[in-house]
Formats: C-alpha cells, structure tokens, sequence
C-alpha cells in the first residue's frame, strides 16, 4: 500500500497530467484547425523522405484531376509536366535534403493533359537526427496570374511594334510632305522673282510699250516652270495626306473572319481585272487553294493589289505569267503569287513594304501605299505576308492566313 | 577666274535640284553644276569613271532616295580611300536626330535641312569650296 507521502507526491502529479492532456487536447484541436484552414486555401501534399506521396488534400485531386487513390504511393512525376529542366529539380531537391525550405513556381500537368501553375513551397520535417522525415508541399494556384502575365507581355510588345510603326509613319509623313511643300515655297519664290522682273520692265519704261524681250523669260519660262512645280506639288500632298488618311482608317474597320473560299474570291478578282490583263497578254494560273479563316474584303483588296502590282511592274520584253499557288504550313494556308516580272534586289526586298515607298517613282504611278496597306490589313487577320525572288526572274509574294483547321495544340 | 569645285546635286525631287541650282546661281555661285536623280546614278559616276582626278567636286546629297539611299551613297564613299576626303553636304526634308547624328558619324561635312536659306547656304558652300583643293588627297597611280 503506498504511504501517505506517496500519496499526497502522486495528488499534484494527478493534477498535472490532467493539465497536460488538457493543454495537449487544445494544441491538437489548434493544430486540427490550422490544418482546416490550411486545406480551405491551398494545394497540400505529404510525401516521404523519397518523394512518394503519403497525403493529399482535396484541393490537389481537383487540380490535378487524379483522385486521392491514385496519388498515394506515387512520387510527382505524376504531374511533371516537362515544362523544367533536371537542373531545376536537382536543385529543388538539393536544398530539401539539406532540410531547408524550398520556394518556386512550378507548371504542372493534370490528368487531362491540360497545365497548371503553382507557386510551392516545400517544408520539410526534421528528425532527431536532422535528416528530413517528410516534406510538406503547399502550393497555390498561379495559372491565371501567369496567364495574365503572359497576356501583358504580348500586350506591351504589341505597343512596342504600334509604336515603332507610329515612329516610321512620322519618319516618313515629315519628310514626304515636308517634301513637296519645298517645291510650292521654293517656287513660290521663283514667281515672286518673275514678278519683280516683269513689274521692273514695265516701269522701265514708264507706261509706254514694253519689250516683248525682257518679258520672255520670265513669262515664258519661270513662271509656267514654278507654277507647274507649284501645282504637282499641291496635288502630291493632297494624294499623300489622302493615302495617310486611308492608312489610319485601317485600324478601325471591322473584320468578319470566316472560312474563306480563296479560289472563288481570285475568280472574282481576275474577272474584275480582265481589261488590264487581257491589254498586256498576261497569262493568269490558278491552282487549286486551301481555305482559310480571313475578311473577304480585305483579303480580296491584298490579292488584287498583288496581282496589279504584277502587271505593273512586267518585264516589258517578255509575256507576264502568273502562277498562284497555296499550301497548308504550320496551321497556316500559305499562298503564292509568282510573276516573271521586274523582280525586285534583295535589298530592297524589305523596303516594298514601307509606307509611301516606291521602287520606280518614274515609271509608274501610284501613292506606294498597295504593300503597306495588304501587310496592315493582313497582320490583323494573324497573317503574314513576305516576298522573295522568283526562281529565274520575278517576284514571288506569299501570303499567310490562319487555315481553317488549325490542329490542336499537342499536349 | 576659279570656278571651284564641281557641284554635285543627288535629289529624286527635280523640282528641288532646280530650285537649288537656281537659288546657287542668283546667290552668285557660278560652279558648274550637274544633276544626279537617285544614289545609284552618283555611285555609277564615282566608282566607274576614271577620269575624276582633274576635277574636284562637292556632293549635296538628298537622303530619302529610290534605289541607293543618301546614307549609303555617305558610307559608300567615306569608305573608300579615294573618295573619303570629298565635301559631302547632307540636303534633305529629314530632320530625325538620330539621322542627323548618323550622318555627321560616317563623315558629312555639313547636314542641311530644307527649304534652304539659299544665301547662307552658297556662303557655306563657298567657304567649303575654297578647302576642296587642300581636302583632296593626290589621284593614286598618276606620275
């Protein structure tokens, strides 16, 4: 039988342990809690020293659409989504062996194949020994912040290219009008001169005839030379300040994208320049065209511009062929359209698409808008278009439109 | 009397070579003068003709240009150990800084915007002109 000491030693002892399980009972309801709230807002996982998942919360079997039975006992390569390379989980893996903390941003493949990203940090759990007894993975959805970043980068990059497209336009509008404004000063002045020189002759000889002589220059040459200058350079600035004004409307007009039939919109378009093509004895080919997602307004005005162009820039000493072509590349619908005209040098190759710029100012007519406007009108369709130097002489321009299937992105 | 150096006009705009050639002439400046209509002209006279060394010139060179642009026709120039000391006077609509600033680095002599202020400009080139012969270097290969 225990004495009374031992007895009135056991009553405290009594009173403690009932405290202590006390206090444990409200650390475990806390830690319940914590873990409660924990699980309401993130992505938790448990695994083992070797990575093989112990525990799942059901926020990571809705993100990842595995269930909870086919997440326990695997490691995380389950959802690896290949997005990073061995060095960054060599390294993830490093700093948790050595029972730090690991914090990043990691793209994820669900069960669908479709990705996700979560910022994660990764805690582990210390034994005795210091060594990790298990990790503790929360992570918290991302995608759409990263969705939204991408989005702002696209964005600003768009701004960036508007921008530069702004500065080239101002580039040229100061010059290109500045340009035909020197002739209408400069002759303006020229005719002041003639003036000066006829009002001088005339009061030379004080009211009475005045000879046909020292009029001659002046009428007959100075001022029909200014005024000619004065005239073409009015009219340039009007064809000019015209041609900027249908530029800038560009971006405002409203495209109806749909399948488009392309061999029916040349049909169109070739009957609607018989005149001119039947004058120079070009000979037309069309193949057969893929079809593509486009405005068929729009892209009828690039084709047609693309084919005058070829009319007006023919060898004059050869018969003008022209062969359009078309091809599916990459989700695009890829057409050609190759002449055996003038060509043009690499190095101008780039130019042709600057605005007001014109290869042979002399030779034709025409405000060097045509290029400008088919790369304007078919970048917002999500197109392109390029030239490059027909095999054996010419021009061959290709235009690139979204194809009407484009195939799904690979997972 | 000296006539000075040959003036070169390269400008695709006909209207402003006459008018430059006019307004140099009612400035007093009586240079011969010759008109070239695109970049590719000029280069043609430089760098096919071999009977330049006699002659001393001035180029006024416009910028935006079909074929060969003005810049080009500068580098081209100043990159060649015969014609890098010639006179070349930038004469264009453009008044871009950073053109202006390329032009002066590859080597013009002066960059002018039009219109044109035409006395000080004859005074410019006159004065460019009277250091035409003490730029040019000897003709290479000539006794």
């Amino acid at each position: 039988m225990p004495d009374r000491a031992t007895i009135e030693q056991a009553r405290p002892n009594e009173a403690a342990r009932a405290q202590l399980e006390r206090n444990l009972l409200a650390t475990v309801k806390e830690l319940h809690d914590v873990k409660a709230a924990l699980d309401e807002h993130s992505i938790v996982a448990i695994t083992d020293p070797a990575g093989r998942i112990t525990y799942v919360n059901d926020k990571f079997c809705a993100i990842s659409q595995f269930s909870r039975e086919e997440l326990l006992g695997q490691d995380h390569r389950i959802i690896n989504s290949g997005t990073h390379s061995p060095a960054f989980f060599r390294h993830l893996w490093s700093t948790i062996g050595r029972g730090q903390v690991w914090q990043g941003e990691i793209r994820n493949r669900a069960k669908n194949g479709s990705f996700y990203w979560v910022e994660t940090t990764i805690y582990p759990f210390l034994d005795d020994a210091g060594k990790p007894r298990q990790y503790v993975v929360i992570r918290t959805d991302i995608t759409q912040r990263k969705a939204d970043v991408a989005e702002l980068h696209r964005i600003a990059a768009e701004l960036d290219e508007k921008n530069k497209e702004l500065e080239a336009i101002v580039y040229t509008v100061s010059h290109d009008l500045r340009s035909p404004l020197v002739n209408v000063q400069g002759f303006g002045q020229q005719l002041t001169r003639a003036c000066e020189a006829i009002h001088a002759a005339v009061a030379a000889e004080g009211g009475g005839p005045v000879p046909a002589e020292r009029l001659r220059q002046p009428v007959d040459v100075a001022i029909p030379q200014a005024l000619r200058f004065i005239n073409a350079g009015v009219s340039k600035m009007e064809t000019l300040l015209a041609g900027l004004l249908r530029y800038s409307r560009l971006g405002r007009v409203a495209l109806t994208i749909r399948p488009l039939n392309v061999n029916g919109l040349l049909t169109e378009i070739l009957a609607a320049m018989k005149f001119q093509l039947d004058e120079t004895g070009a000979e037309v080919r069309v193949e057969p065209l893929p079809t593509c997602l486009a405005d068929h307004i729009q892209t009828g005005q690039v084709f047609a511009n693309l084919l005058d162009n070829a009319v007006k820039y023919r060898e004059p000493t050869r018969p003008l062929r022209i062969v359009v072509r078309g091809r599916i590349h990459d989700g695009h619908a890829v057409y050609t359209v190759a002449d055996n005209g003038l060509g043009i040098a690499p190095e101008h190759q780039a130019k042709v698409f600057e605005i007001f710029h014109r290869l042979n100012p002399d030779a034709n007519t025409g405000e060097g808008l045509g290029l400008t406007i088919a790369q304007r009108v078919l970048e917002r369709q999500q197109g392109k278009i390029w030239v490059e130097t027909t095999p054996g002489g010419g021009s061959t321009f290709s235009v690139s439109l979204p194809a009407i299937d484009p195939p799904a992105p690979s997972p | 009397m000296n006539q000075g150096p040959t003036i070169l006009i390269v400008d695709d705009d006909e209207g402003h070579a006459i008018l430059i050639r006019q307004n140099l002439e009612i400035a007093g400046l009586n240079n011969r003068i010759e008109h070239f209509r695109d970049g590719q002209a000029i280069l043609d006279f430089f760098f096919t003709r071999r009977d330049l060394a006699d002659e001393t010139y001035l180029v006024l060179l416009d910028i935006r240009m079909p074929k060969v642009d003005g810049i080009e026709v500068l580098r081209r120039l100043k990159a060649d150990p015969e014609f890098r000391k010639l006179p070349v006077i930038m004469l264009t609509t453009t008044e871009d800084s950073r053109e202006v600033e390329r032009c002066h680095q590859l080597g013009c002599s002066v960059y002018i915007q039009k219109p044109v202020d035409y006395d000080r400009f004859a005074e410019a080139i006159r004065r460019i002109g009277l250091l035409v012969p003490l730029l040019l270097v000897p003709p290479l290969g000539l006794p």
